[in-house]
């Protein structure tokens, strides 16, 4: 090809979109981002609650609690509701992190209104009618059940009971066990409900293409007229306690796996760390973020043994970790986990390259405005904002930090959560694997049924 | 809401055809491209060729040196990635506006001449990595090879769509260097494959830097094989058990349906979110709110080029319930359908549901260069991204009906049943895995 390689002019200066504020008479806080052309509306509700505030032993009541939200409220029944949802072009979600509840709404424009009337309805006044509840918690069950079946699902509720102290609310699946949820009353997700899900501390996010929308208007008119007299808001969570035994191997057995599921962790921060957050997904990118990173350099495309591993911090409202997950296939886990531990803490050891923070703080910088383009993901980061406790102007100030980060900020990001010790979880095959580990892990390796 | 996303189209002397569709709101250049070969051009003893090449195209090209690609772009903020499906295979990135000739410079040199840098070590590793996908993706998952049941069990041996786009791990073994060379040269070609930019960015400028790095292409695609003719319903039930270790019974039955952008692909797609696919269907109101012997319902219509469509319902069925009870509920529920045909309310929440995930595809500027790319390539008409939702508007219930009653009958239907093993184990467990077809 007689055309040269072309070079590239530098991206414009891009700040993450502003919010409008607003302040409802009930004390909902509303953020609303007008994004030209964005058609479909993006809704966001955010409680603070905090899952450790779950009663013990009924570990789960929250996202049931979230689950049940859309299942019949005073004025529609569950079928009623779904099909009102079904015919304004409404999507509904609801879930729970460790530090809140999260409702999730995607709507057309034309019926914002709608939307927020009956989101209003889902968190005011669901009822939690006995038929509804009796099949959401058996098909939970049935969910813990798929779950153990999937490899990957597997592993990261195995890390998690693995990396945190016995008694910590990480430690368990944020959805509970067949115990917890077996546990479950009408009467206990009633009064859990009118106790942690009210509008102190909430927040509303709209995000998408507002020209001509009275947000305030309708939002005072619907998620305005919200009151939980009985709301009682929680301190926000504290970071999990690590386990004082985390560091260790164990293989969870599914016999004929054709993979190991691999996981790898260690407790890391949250995006309110004090010495800053940017490094954090610098570091993802360079050791586990594309098929050139220093894992799948060697796992994937020199050695041919993976379709991929990712490593990642994952910040939680409260503390958080850093996990390095992805499978290979069963007769080389022994040596693919030597190699991939032996370069993650090769990485504390001699630390990052020019080219890496150069490359990863280049990817990290410049994608923001393409990960940041539509209503959805503005809403997601948002919401996420106001659930991490987190002022508006953090995502904008860590794309400003990315630039003047050094080597050294990277190494010791990297060290202050990398000691050497890991958590490691193996999901596959136990009479393949357990013996191909020996001398290539140190520390215990115990073996738990699937 | 009539929709205006600007289309503005080209075709260069060597047969690329371009679509560039300004949209300034954001910093960024989509850069989409589509080739016109999938697994449904794949040959007896290479399915998952197609595929395997495309993991190829990141391996080098003349001036780019293999990971090069990904690197380079990555570095400049890009995002990026390709996959294959029955009917094509697309490449694509969005790149800050400064780095979209970057792009088309690097897609340009793999597109063009990538057969200069392909090696036997480039293809034994990746096709490592192929066969590790397929392990993570379907050999090792619950339930992984139901789909691949599905196709062979609705589409007759030979038939393009009768095997998957991964492949089986025999015919990635069989894959040679000159396979390689070979497809490369029958199906990589300008004439064979669509190009559109979208985002910020003039036509002017988007039609100028295409031209300047594809313009020296040349045309090369052979003469494209005519698509096969429509297939008809099947007439006889087909039915395939698969004992298995599953968590529960899960239910995949499916339909041949007419090929995608005909009105009846349309009004079939309408009927089957009526029985399946909406959170209010039929089959959701019914199995999973009333008699709750289903854990859930769902429905999907794919629409394909190449003489049928596929069209399935699964149903994950409830632990302790009989998955006979469920077919039997599904195939009464089908028979009401096709008795009465679909309600208002139905078509009303069919026709909102598509309108919102049709508005979301669209707001991004990657799916929407995506979608552009799509109807460029297999329908010749990019238009569709405004036109789509005017055309679902007209979809009446008359044509819903019909349409169900020719593709949709129980008889119709392959049923493809994934059953928990350990209710089994005592009739003996050496079924493991067994096929049965009925």
């Amino acid at each position: 090809m007689s055309v040269v390689r072309p070079p590239v002019a530098p991206p414009r200066p891009w700040t993450y979109p502003s919010a409008a504020q607003h302040l409802m008479e009930n004390g909902v806080r509303v953020l609303a981002h007008d994004l030209p052309g964005q058609y479909v509306l993006s809704l966001r509700v955010v409680v603070p609650t905090a899952l450790s505030a779950e009663p013990p032993g009924k570990e789960g009541i929250a996202a049931m609690t979230a689950r049940l939200l859309d299942e019949g409220s005073s004025a529609h029944d569950a079928e009623a509701f779904a099909e009102l949802m079904e015919r304004h072009g409404m999507v509904l979600g609801a879930g729970v992190s460790d530090g809140g509840l999260l409702v999730d709404v995607d709507v057309p424009k034309r019926h914002l209104e709608t939307a927020a009337g009956l989101v209003r309805e889902a968190v005011a006044d669901a009822i939690f009618p006995e038929t509804e509840v009796r099949r959401i918690l058996r098909n939970r069950l049935a969910e813990i059940e798929q779950e153990r079946a999937s490899a990957s699902h597997r592993a990261a509720k195995e890390l998690a009971r693995t990396l945190w102290a016995p008694g910590e609310r990480a430690a368990l699946p944020t959805g509970g066990t067949r115990e917890t949820v077996g546990a479950l009353t009408r009467d206990d997700l009633v009064e859990f409900h009118a106790t942690s899900v009210g509008p102190q501390g909430a927040t509303v996010v709209v995000a998408g293409d507002l020209t001509g929308v009275p947000v305030a208007e309708v939002l005072e008119r619907t998620l305005g007229t919200w009151s939980a007299p009985r709301h009682r808001p929680v301190p926000p969570p504290a970071a999990p306690v690590p386990a004082p035994d985390a560091a260790r191997v164990v293989v969870v057995d599914r016999p004929g796996s054709v993979q190991t599921e691999i996981s790898v962790g260690r407790p890391g921060p949250d995006r309110s760390t004090p010495h800053g957050w940017a490094p954090h997904p610098v570091i993802s990118f360079v050791l586990g973020g594309s098929p050139s990173a220093r894992i799948d350099a060697v796992l994937r495309e020199e050695k041919g043994y993976t379709y991929g591993i990712r490593s990642a911090f994952r910040p939680r409202v409260a503390g958080g970790s850093f996990v390095t997950a992805g499978s290979v296939r069963s007769e080389v886990t022994g040596e693919a986990v030597e190699i991939l531990l032996t370069i993650l803490d090769g990485a504390a050891r001699a630390g990052f390259t020019d080219d890496e923070l150069r490359s990863g703080v280049d990817y990290v910088a410049k994608t923001a405005p393409g990960r940041y383009a539509t209503a959805d993901a503005v809403a997601d980061e948002t919401a996420a904002l106001a659930l991490e406790r987190l002022p508006l102007d953090f995502t904008t100030r860590t794309l400003r930090a990315l630039p003047e980060l050094t080597r050294n900020d990277l190494d010791a990001a990297y060290r202050r959560v990398v000691t050497g010790e890991w958590t490691v979880v193996l999901v596959g095959d136990a009479g393949t694997i357990v013996p191909a580990l020996e001398g290539r892990v140190t520390g215990p390796v115990v073996t738990v049924d699937l | 809401m009539p929709l205006d996303y600007p289309i503005h189209r080209r075709t260069l002397p060597n047969g690329l055809r371009v679509v560039v569709s300004p949209d300034h709101t954001v910093p960024n250049v989509t850069v989409n491209l589509w080739v016109g070969v999938g697994s449904r051009h794949e040959t007896l003893g290479r399915t998952g060729f197609a595929h395997l090449f495309e993991h190829l195209m990141f391996q080098g090209s003349r001036n780019v040196r293999s990971g090069e690609h990904f690197e380079a772009l990555m570095a400049e903020g890009g995002r990026l990635n390709a996959t294959t499906w029955f009917d094509r295979t697309n490449y694509f990135e969005t790149v800050p506006t400064g780095a979209v000739e970057l792009a088309l410079w690097l897609e340009a040199d793999r597109h063009g001449h990538l057969l200069d840098a392909v090696t036997q070590e480039n293809l034994d590793n990746q096709r490592d990595v192929v066969k590790e996908e397929k392990r993570q993706r379907y050999d090792n998952q619950p339930y992984g090879s139901a789909l691949i049941d599905v196709y062979a069990a609705v589409f007759p041996e030979g038939h393009p769509y009768h095997h998957p786009t991964i492949g089986s791990m025999e015919d990635l073994d069989a894959a040679s260097l000159a396979d390689v060379h070979a497809f490369f040269r029958r199906y990589y070609a300008p004439d064979n494959t669509v190009l559109t930019l979208c985002g910020d960015i003039t036509p002017d400028a988007g039609f100028e830097l295409v031209e300047r790095h594809f313009g020296g292409l040349q045309a090369s695609a052979g003469q494209p094989r005519r698509h096969h003719a429509q297939l008809e319903p099947i007439t006889e039930p087909v039915r395939v058990d698969r004992h298995e270790v599953v968590p529960n019974d899960r239910l995949h039955i499916a339909f041949r349906l007419p090929v995608d952008e005909t009105d009846e692909f349309l009004a079939a797609a309408v009927a089957l979110d009526c029985i399946g696919g909406l959170g209010t269907s039929r089959l959701v109101k019914r199995l999973v709110r009333r008699e709750q012997t289903a854990l859930g319902a769902h429905a999907t219509a794919w629409g394909l080029v190449d003489g049928a469509s596929l069209g399935f319902v699964v149903l994950d069925v409830a632990p302790g319930t009989d998955a006979a009870v469920v077919e039997a509920a599904f195939a009464e529920e089908l028979d009401a359908f096709l008795a009465g045909g679909p309600t208002e309310v139905e078509l009303e929440a069919s026709l909102a549901q598509s309108e919102r995930s049709w508005l979301s595809a669209l707001a991004s500027q990657e799916e929407r260069a995506d979608l552009i790319s799509h109807h460029l390539l297999l329908h010749d008409d990019p238009e569709v991204v405004n036109t789509h939702l005017d055309r679902l508007r007209g979809v009446t219930a008359e044509q819903v009906v019909a349409a169900a009653h020719r593709w949709l009958r129980p008889q119709s239907r392959a049923v493809v049943a994934y059953l928990a093993l350990d209710e089994a184990a005592d009739e003996g467990s050496e079924d493991a895995g067994s096929e049965a077809v009925a």
